[in-house]
């Protein structure tokens, strides 16, 4: 009777002693991707006995207020999904954790390409995520459409997407491109307007904003005369990505811009022999710069198992996990060896590859770490583009508003510091 | 003994009448008490925190924020364009919708109140719109408004009230009539269904009565429908267009308030700048000038009413 | 009987018709779109039937999601709603009905700002309160806030029904020598059934449909009612039309079997006045 009762309790002490739960938050939620994230998260149990593992979903459409209201009121988690526009937001509040001590201590470290480096030392030099992946815009473009408008090949540059949008807009009901006028548009904005600019600098040494300039005043205005010149489809001043994803799925128009995540759902959608992806096309100073974005994993200085923590993040983002991950994810890969992998190599992951390897294409980071930048794009960029397509402002009051805007918030960051 | 019993007696006939006469003066707060204790606790604090942002510099996320600045934001909302261009749209917004659904649904009342084969199930399936979740019922308009995956830009090409097959959302003049309409379908069961059942507790006779007297159909509605509708109408109204002043769900799904801000409202403008410029200060101010705005409507609406009830 | 006969009959259906096709077809598409395969949802959008149809959605929803439980959920959230509000509401509007007392005007104040400022503003501050008390992931939190958001909305009705009642029914009672609480709830409260069930109809509505604050006070899936389930088709780059449409399509069963039981109650008018008036 005594034996049993030590025995009990021997394993009552045990438990309470293993017993951790680490609260898990993604936020860029989707069902097939949580059984993924599932998959990752039960390895990791299994090979961390008496740890338990809580996932909460987000999801993305009200992702950041839902996870803002969450932290503002000390509901944290440990480990976190960080996308690129959250980032400078949860590091200035100080909520983050520094991970630098971490890879420098890591064996794969020396795996992770340059570029994602860079992109994990985004905010303030220091690594304050581990990326995951890197989403990259390429031209994805209608096969059926353009051979029916007698188009041998996607264009590779702006004038051939000038002229092949101008061909497909002659067929009844249909247009060249698909135009992202609303919330969500400021990378095609960014995109045309860099490669007519020739350059992807936003921003001059002493903080004012290129985008006024010349060059990408032509882009702008190379955008809204595709519209004002019906190669986009009339609503599409208005049209999310809903909208966009609709037009391309229906054939309604030829051309789309998007990342390498919505080969996912395209690819559900559509057959291989109707849609093709194409790097962007090059402007007249012969480069084109795709936007890049990106998402990582970060750690909550608030977290009570730091180091449990970190072991959690290298079972969601080591390169076998990181393989996993991204052939559900989409996105492209952080490790300099994954591009080896055959799953790499398919037929319609090969244009983001060829962007990869094609020094003129030049993938942009956007000035996510700017304070304000969400207000810029989802407000700001929104209203007056619309404003711009609609011929109630001219492309050149559209460049001054933005660069006044970004000049003022880019200063006050160099000041701040 | 009798002498000593008749004050004790008093004494307590008199304490037997005070706690009587307090019971009745405590009874209306009984009966409205458990309501008001929970609002206070449930609403009342966290409304006063937010009514505070507004004269704070509060900024989400943002530990450096929280100083108090007085009445900065509202000097700044004066002379922000796109404020009055909100308010703008709300009314047109408000008003709009609460007159069509208020119409519509009486009239909807006023024909199921008659008894006929099968009223049952009509008064059901009208009542559905009002189950559909604000924001299915937007992705379900949007849908229909779009002429890539749905018919009624052909319908409305056809019938001649556009001149292309477009969609209404992107519209820049004429778009907030797409979340409106879908408003007007999700509100009229509102109204029906609360004017029917103030319909339904006039009793009979009254009408049968006046039916006998000679009086016809119009003077029947206006002088015994009418003032029996009068409260229940006056407080609908009143809750109606004080939601839907606030309610900028439908707008924010089908058009995101473009094109151009042209179908921004306050509430969806105080939403953008709340989480995208993460001021919630301003947002609290622009909130706080809406409250005084519905709060001066609702007493002009009241004085109405007691002037209306003390004439009839 | 009232107007002139066959006519009077004719336009009256015309306009029910005219009604009814206007509520349903809305509906109508949001079935359509549920029963269309995925990769025909684009192509062949604007027909009014789609070529081929299939009950994957309806499968899917049912048998690969976790619906059922947010669907118990919502029921359990909505029910629990409508009893307390519409209990705390018929006495609260009993009371603004019946008399005049000091400070009336200010719970009157209070229950109409409550209503009049934005949601939005007012989510954080309630996180804040109700997280140190355990209430936020759980539905008793739900349903406490729910209440106090729709109180004042149910008092407010319930006392436009009870100014329609003279006031010298319960007063002839209580000269009977019955005390008004037993007036009020024996002869005053079956007076005003339709009013009853017109309120335990909205507020279930209400609180079955309300998304904001299931949405920001609870985040596991095991406290989630039915439209934050909604929302998670919506992900990054698709939404999934078709499984969402059909949930929407089953979330409406639960509330026509809820009007369904309170229809009786809502018509009840004529029978009732002509008995007791």
């Amino acid at each position: 009777m005594l034996k049993s009762l030590l025995f009990a309790a021997c394993l009552i002490a045990q438990q309470s002693r293993a017993d951790t739960t680490l609260k898990l938050v993604e936020v860029l939620t989707s069902p097939e991707r949580t059984e993924t994230l599932q998959t990752l998260v039960k390895a990791f149990e299994m090979q961390n006995p008496g740890t338990h593992v809580e996932i909460t979903s987000l999801a993305w459409s009200s992702a950041f207020e839902k996870f803002a209201t969450m932290v503002s009121a000390g509901d944290t988690p440990d480990v976190v999904e960080m996308p690129d526009r959250w980032l400078s937001l949860y590091v200035k509040n100080g909520n983050l954790e520094n991970l630098e001590p971490y890879l420098a201590q890591w064996s794969e470290t020396k795996d992770l390409s340059d570029r994602a480096l860079e992109i994990a030392r985004a905010v303030d030099n220091t690594a304050y995520h581990l990326p995951y992946g890197l989403y990259l815009r390429a031209l994805f473009y209608n096969k059926i459409l353009f051979k029916q408008a007698g188009i041998a090949a996607p264009p590779k540059t702006m004038d051939e997407f000038r002229d092949d949008a101008k061909k497909i807009s002659v067929l009844p009901g249909k247009s060249g491109y698909c135009l992202r006028g609303g919330p969500g548009g400021l990378n095609a904005w960014i995109m045309f307007g860099a490669a007519m600019a020739g350059n992807n600098i936003f921003f001059k040494p002493d903080g004012s904003s290129t985008l006024s300039d010349p060059g990408w005043i032509v882009g702008t205005a190379w955008m809204v005369n595709l519209y004002k010149d019906g190669l986009a489809p009339r609503d599409s001043v208005n049209w999310g990505f809903n909208e966009i994803v609709a037009g391309f799925y229906s054939g309604t128009c030829a051309m789309l811009d998007q990342d390498s995540d919505a080969l996912i759902a395209i690819a559900e959608r559509m057959k291989p022999d109707q849609y093709g992806v194409a790097p962007f096309p090059k402007g007249p100073s012969g480069k084109a710069y795709p936007t890049v974005g990106y998402a990582g994993w970060s750690i909550f200085k608030s977290s009570l198992h730091k180091d449990l923590d970190w072991k959690l993040v290298k079972a969601l983002d080591d390169p076998a996990a990181n393989l996993v991950w991204n052939k559900r994810v989409g996105a492209l890969p952080i490790y300099k060896s994954a591009a080896q992998a055959p799953f790499y190599s398919s037929e319609q992951l090969k244009g983001w590859f060829q962007e990869l390897s094609d020094p003129d294409e030049v993938p942009t980071l956007m000035p996510t770490n700017l304070p304000g930048f969400a207000y810029f794009a989802d407000s700001l960029v929104v209203r007056t583009s619309q404003q711009a397509l609609l011929g109630q402002i001219s492309p050149a009051d559209m460049n001054k508003q933005w660069a006044a805007y970004l000049t003022k918030a880019k200063q006050k960051q160099l000041s701040g510091k | 003994m009798t002498a000593q019993a008749r004050p004790m007696q008093r004494r307590a006939i008199w304490r037997r009448a005070y706690w009587r006469r307090t019971a009745v003066a405590a009874e209306p707060y009984l009966y409205t008490l458990p309501s008001v204790l929970l609002l206070c606790a449930v609403m009342l604090v966290p409304l006063v925190i937010g009514l505070t942002y507004a004269f704070h510099d509060v900024r989400l996320l943002d530990p450096m924020s929280g100083e108090f600045i007085g009445l900065e934001h509202f000097r700044e909302l004066y002379a922000d364009p796109a404020f009055w261009n909100a308010l703008r749209n709300t009314v047109t917004w408000t008003v709009a919708s609460v007159t069509l659904q208020f119409g519509l649904g009486l009239i909807l009342a006023l024909l199921l109140n008659r008894l006929f084969p099968g009223r049952a199930l009509v008064q059901l399936l009208v009542f559905l719109p009002w189950a559909i979740p604000s924001f299915l019922s937007g992705l379900n308009w949007a849908w229909l408004f779009n002429p890539v995956v749905g018919p009624l830009p052909y319908w409305l090409k056809a019938l001649g009230v556009m001149a292309a097959a477009d969609n209404l959302l992107s519209h820049p003049r004429h778009a907030l009539w797409g979340p409106i309409i879908a408003n007007v379908w999700w509100g009229i069961p509102f109204f029906a269904i609360t004017l029917l059942a103030a319909l339904q507790s006039i009793p009979a006779d009254i009408y049968e009565a006046a039916a006998i007297d000679g009086a016809g159909p119009w003077v029947r509605f206006r002088r015994i429908t009418l003032p029996f509708l009068a409260p229940t109408m006056a407080i609908t109204i009143l809750l109606r267009t004080v939601w839907i002043a606030n309610f900028a769900d439908l707008i924010v799904i089908m058009t995101k308030g473009g094109p151009a801000d042209s179908t921004q409202i306050l509430s969806s403008y105080i939403f953008t700048q709340a989480f995208q410029r993460l001021d919630f200060g301003y947002a609290s101010a622009v909130a706080t000038v809406l409250l005084a705005l519905l709060l001066a409507y609702a007493m002009a609406l009241m004085v109405l009413r007691a002037v209306l009830m003390r004439r009839s | 009987m009232e107007l002139q006969g066959k006519w009077s009959w004719a336009l009256h259906y015309f306009l029910l018709a005219v009604f009814v096709i206007f509520a349903l077809f809305p509906l109508f598409w949001l079935l359509k779109v549920s029963i269309t395969p995925n990769d025909l949802l684009y192509g062949e959008g604007v027909r009014l039937w789609p070529s081929r149809s299939t009950f994957e959605h309806y499968a899917s929803v049912i048998a690969h999601s976790q619906f059922p439980l947010f669907f118990r959920n919502s029921v359990i959230v909505a029910a629990t709603t409508a009893i307390f509000s519409t209990l705390l509401a018929t006495a609260a509007g009993y009371g603004f009905s019946r008399f005049q007392f000091r400070g009336k005007y200010w719970i009157v104040g209070l229950m109409l700002v409550t209503q009049m400022f934005p949601l939005v503003m007012i989510i954080a501050p309630i996180f804040r309160l109700l997280k140190p008390l355990g209430l936020t992931n759980s539905l008793t939190g739900l349903v406490i806030v729910y209440t106090a958001f729709n109180v004042p909305f149910a008092s407010f009705l319930m006392q436009s029904f009870f100014d329609a009642i003279p006031k010298d029914l319960e007063e002839a009672a209580m000269l009977d020598g019955a005390n008004r609480f037993a007036a009020f709830r024996r002869i005053i409260v079956p007076l005003t059934l339709p009013g009853l069930a017109a309120t335990l109809g909205f507020v279930f509505t209400a609180a079955w449909s309300e998304l904001l604050f299931a949405l920001m006070l609870n985040s596991s899936s095991a406290t989630s009612t039915f439209p934050v389930g909604l929302l998670a088709f919506v992900s990054k780059f698709s939404v999934d039309f078709g499984q969402m449409m059909a949930a929407g399509v089953l979330a409406l069963l639960p509330v026509c079997i809820f009007f369904v039981f309170i229809q009786r109650y809502l018509v009840q008018g004529l029978t009732a006045g002509a008995v007791k008036g």
